[in-house]
């Protein structure tokens, strides 16, 4: 029997709506402070004169209105066309003020497509003193040089997830932002999901009583097309479906879970990077241990969803599912589904890339932390090079029984030994 | 021209169930180098898997398929796409192929050009071709082409036709087990007629052996595993693994194709006592009627008499499509041979049925397709 139970759960509004709501439009008239909005004026003030102190991007004479952060656009590729630009042009808190990529024709076309003014540089560097601050949408492995000199001149900068690919290449970035007081905020975009700050609000309430596991299964064939085609790489993705998809699962794992470390890693990687992966993970959650395990795949479909069992029962939270959370209790066929009290069962889906752009620019404004900046974001990092550094491979049957037998159809003997698994990675620990 | 036994092999396609197989066991075995040619980037994780040389871009861009074959001693044209990929894009591969001077051409065909009903000496590769659905006709279309440069420009081109591909991956293999797991394929007339199997791995020894035999070009080959598989026996071992039962039928229990249908639904409605007098209350319908010679008034009304409701096969919900892929290809009565391939090429299938099962079942279990815990 199915029971849908909204009600009966008092949960507090969830942040993310909260920040929404604090970020209402400034008022026009800089001066005219009211009681309200004059303190949000006055900091944003600070950060300019900053900014120009450092020789970046405020520079006189762009048409941005007061209190408009002015977005450049660094990487237009397939991500940055769906989610980043829509979630840019339809905010009324900044104008798009420049866009960057290597490819001329592609900027023609975002161009035509949006119908921007002149604003397309070849040149990142070109969008230095036209901008307040970047979203970061190059390829992983120019995360970290490309945000390093904009953070470095006082650019606030949204970079899309991973942060960077090496734990050594975040601490860069981390110390660039604060070098410059300059925003670091790191696009985990499912952290602006609804249900990950019920799931996390529930955890906290002891909700589900003392946690025995949690099981992560995401997984589907194939998937995000990079125009730029980096992700066929380590040398330039950093990793495989841990990097791809795994990113997300990390970050939301050490932030409902705490401090999280890795037990064992087996994955499909033959010499480039991996397309399947499991991975155990223990933790210490009120003092008591809990083990977890991640299955992560990118030619197979799963689940996708993550179950959280505790003593009381399980909860199931499903990647397509992001309003509401799904309790199973203990010893009863009913299923619950919880939400949010702001959330009405009518309400839209969120735009949770809007919401990721707002709670940056409030960062910016306000100077308070975006909700995941670089320091969280190296964490996920970190556990990434922890999980390649005791990697094994992961038993394929179907793969290797018949090579002997096929490999003498081909015109020369057959090489001694298969591809070597790659190094692990310089700074893992 | 590129050496007699290459090197270093263009693979179109690389990121389905051939192409990304016949990429693995090349980079596995050190056998060829391949370059796989990849257009949807996300679709490649599979050989992602290795450090291979990829190349990235769209067959109809002449200028990126270019790219692609500098540096290539052989291709293997596996690519499927629309109708522009499938005529502009081969012409694309086959223009740089001959510009880069390649030393061979394997295409990969398919036995869809004998049609759904194949004529009984199709056992052999010297059959006629008589295709009767779209795939079908592309596949020979390019044929056509392939030979053509064969004749013109004098690139040696090789043809593979295989016919059911099976293993981990394919989408034959997921599709029939979800079809069992649906209720919707049942075996017809005891499933006796052979099901035309290949396993994935014995297509690739095929295709190794195509590039470098010296008897291999200018030939047209069935790839075939040897061993004879009934549908009967195909179906059963996959509902075993899908922990289902299969309910076998008559092929007159069949719901007719939807062509078939039109003509018998529309008839069904005319028969209908109802819609028969509203016609007649229609002076041009009326008129028409009279106006026919007396025989064939009386063949419309013998046949819309005869007109009956299309049955259930035992019970008012299960029905069968007799167009369903799985059934429809219960009637194809011919097995084809590979003794060709096997005579001119050394094609040996190292990989039997019962193995070839084993290896898709670990994989069916690994992939999450089938249980895990009855494994």
């Amino acid at each position: 029997m199915r029971h849908l139970w909204r009600s009966a759960y008092s949960l507090p509004d969830i942040p993310a709506a909260a920040s929404q709501a604090a970020l209402a439009p400034c008022p026009q008239t800089p001066g005219l402070e009211d009681a309200t909005q004059g303190g949000s004026l006055t900091i944003i003030s600070d950060i300019r004169a900053d900014v120009a102190t450092s020789g970046a991007g405020a520079r006189a004479g762009t048409a941005a209105g007061p209190g408009i952060v002015r977005i450049g656009l660094i990487g237009c590729g397939a991500i940055a066309q769906v989610a980043h630009l829509p979630a840019v042009l339809s905010s009324p808190q900044v104008e798009l003020a420049a866009i960057s990529d290597l490819d001329a024709s592609r900027l023609q076309y975002l161009r035509r497509r949006y119908r921007l003014g002149p604003i397309a540089f070849r040149d990142y560097r070109d969008v230095v003193g036209r901008v307040d601050a970047v979203i970061l949408a190059l390829p992983n492995h120019l995360h970290a040089p490309v945000g390093v000199e904009l953070l470095s001149r006082g650019i606030h900068v949204l970079c899309e997830k991973p942060l960077a690919l090496t734990r050594q290449e975040c601490e860069q970035l981390c110390q660039a932002a604060r070098s410059t007081a300059s925003v670091l905020a790191v696009g985990f975009v499912a952290r602006f999901f609804p249900s990950t700050e019920l799931t996390k609000q529930l955890l906290e309430s002891r909700f589900l009583g003392e946690l025995q596991s949690f099981d992560y299964e995401f997984g589907s064939p194939g998937g995000w097309s990079p125009l730029s085609g980096y992700n066929l790489a380590r040398s330039t993705c950093g990793g495989g479906v841990l990097v791809v998809s795994g990113s997300h699962v990390l970050d939301q794992m050490i932030y409902l879970f705490g401090d999280v470390d890795v037990t064992s890693h087996a994955d499909d990687c033959r010499g480039g990077i991996e397309a399947n992966c499991r991975t155990c993970f223990a933790a210490t959650v009120d003092g008591r241990p809990l083990r977890g395990r991640v299955v992560l795949s990118k030619t197979h479909q799963l689940p996708n969803r993550v179950r959280i069992v505790g003593e009381r029962g399980t909860l199931d939270v499903r990647g397509s599912q992001t309003r509401s959370v799904t309790f199973l209790p203990s010893g009863s066929p009913l299923r619950h589904e919880i939400t949010a009290a702001a959330l009405t069962p009518a309400s839209a889906e969120p735009d949770c890339f809007q919401l990721q752009l707002h709670d940056f620019v409030n960062a910016i404004r306000t100077g308070a932390a975006p909700r995941v900046d670089g320091e969280q974001a190296t964490r996920s990092v970190v556990l990434t090079e922890r999980c390649y550094a005791i990697a094994t491979t992961l038993e394929e049957p179907w793969c290797e029984a018949t090579l002997e037998r096929l490999a003498h159809a081909g015109p020369y003997p057959p090489p001694d030994t298969a591809a070597p698994r790659p190094p692990a990675l310089a700074s893992a620990s | 021209m590129s050496p007699e036994r290459p090197r270093r092999v263009l693979v179109t396609g690389a990121t389905g169930l051939i192409g990304g197989r016949l990429c693995e066991v090349m980079a596995l075995t050190g056998a060829f180098e391949p370059r796989p040619f990849v257009h949807a980037t996300g679709s490649a994780w599979r050989i992602t898997r290795f450090p291979l040389d990829f190349a990235s871009g769209d067959l109809c861009d002449r200028a990126s398929v270019d790219r692609a074959m500098d540096g290539c001693d052989a291709v293997v044209h596996l690519a499927r796409g629309d109708h522009a990929v499938m005529r502009r894009g081969l012409e694309n591969v086959l223009r740089a192929a001959v510009m880069h001077r390649v030393s061979r051409f394997v295409h990969i065909s398919s036995v869809a050009v004998y049609g759904s009903q194949p004529p009984p000496h199709s056992v052999s590769e010297a059959a006629a071709t008589r295709p009767d659905l779209p795939y079908g006709h592309t596949k020979l279309e390019q044929e056509r082409r392939v030979l053509r440069y064969r004749r013109r420009r004098g690139l040696d081109v090789v043809i593979l036709r295989p016919p059911n591909v099976y293993g981990p991956f394919a989408s034959f293999t997921v599709g029939m087990v979800n079809t069992i797991r649906s209720h919707d394929v049942a075996l017809v007339d005891g499933g006796r007629n052979p099901c035309n199997l290949v396993y994935v791995d014995n297509l690739v020894e095929a295709i190794f052996l195509a590039l470098w035999r010296p008897e291999a070009p200018g030939q047209v080959f069935h790839v075939t595993d040897p061993e004879p598989v009934s549908w009967e026996r195909c179906i059963t071992d996959h509902a075993a693994l899908a922990g289902a039962d299969v309910p076998r039928v008559a092929a007159a229990e069949l719901v007719p194709p939807a062509r078939e249908r039109l003509w018998r639904d529309s008839l069904r409605a005319l028969a209908d006592g109802e819609v028969q007098r509203s016609l007649a209350c229609i002076p041009l319908v009326r008129r028409w009627f009279q106006w026919l010679p007396e025989p064939a008034k009386q063949a419309v009304r013998a046949r819309l008499r005869r007109s009956e409701p299309v049955r259930h096969n035992g019970s008012l919900e299960r029905r069968f499509r007799a167009d369903h892929p799985f059934i429809a290809g219960q009637k194809r009565m011919v097995a084809h041979s590979s003794e060709k391939a096997r005579r001119l090429l050394g094609y040996t299938a190292p990989v039997s049925y019962d193995e070839g099962m084993r290896l898709t079942e670990a994989w069916l279990r690994q992939a999450q397709i089938l249980d895990v815990s009855s494994a």
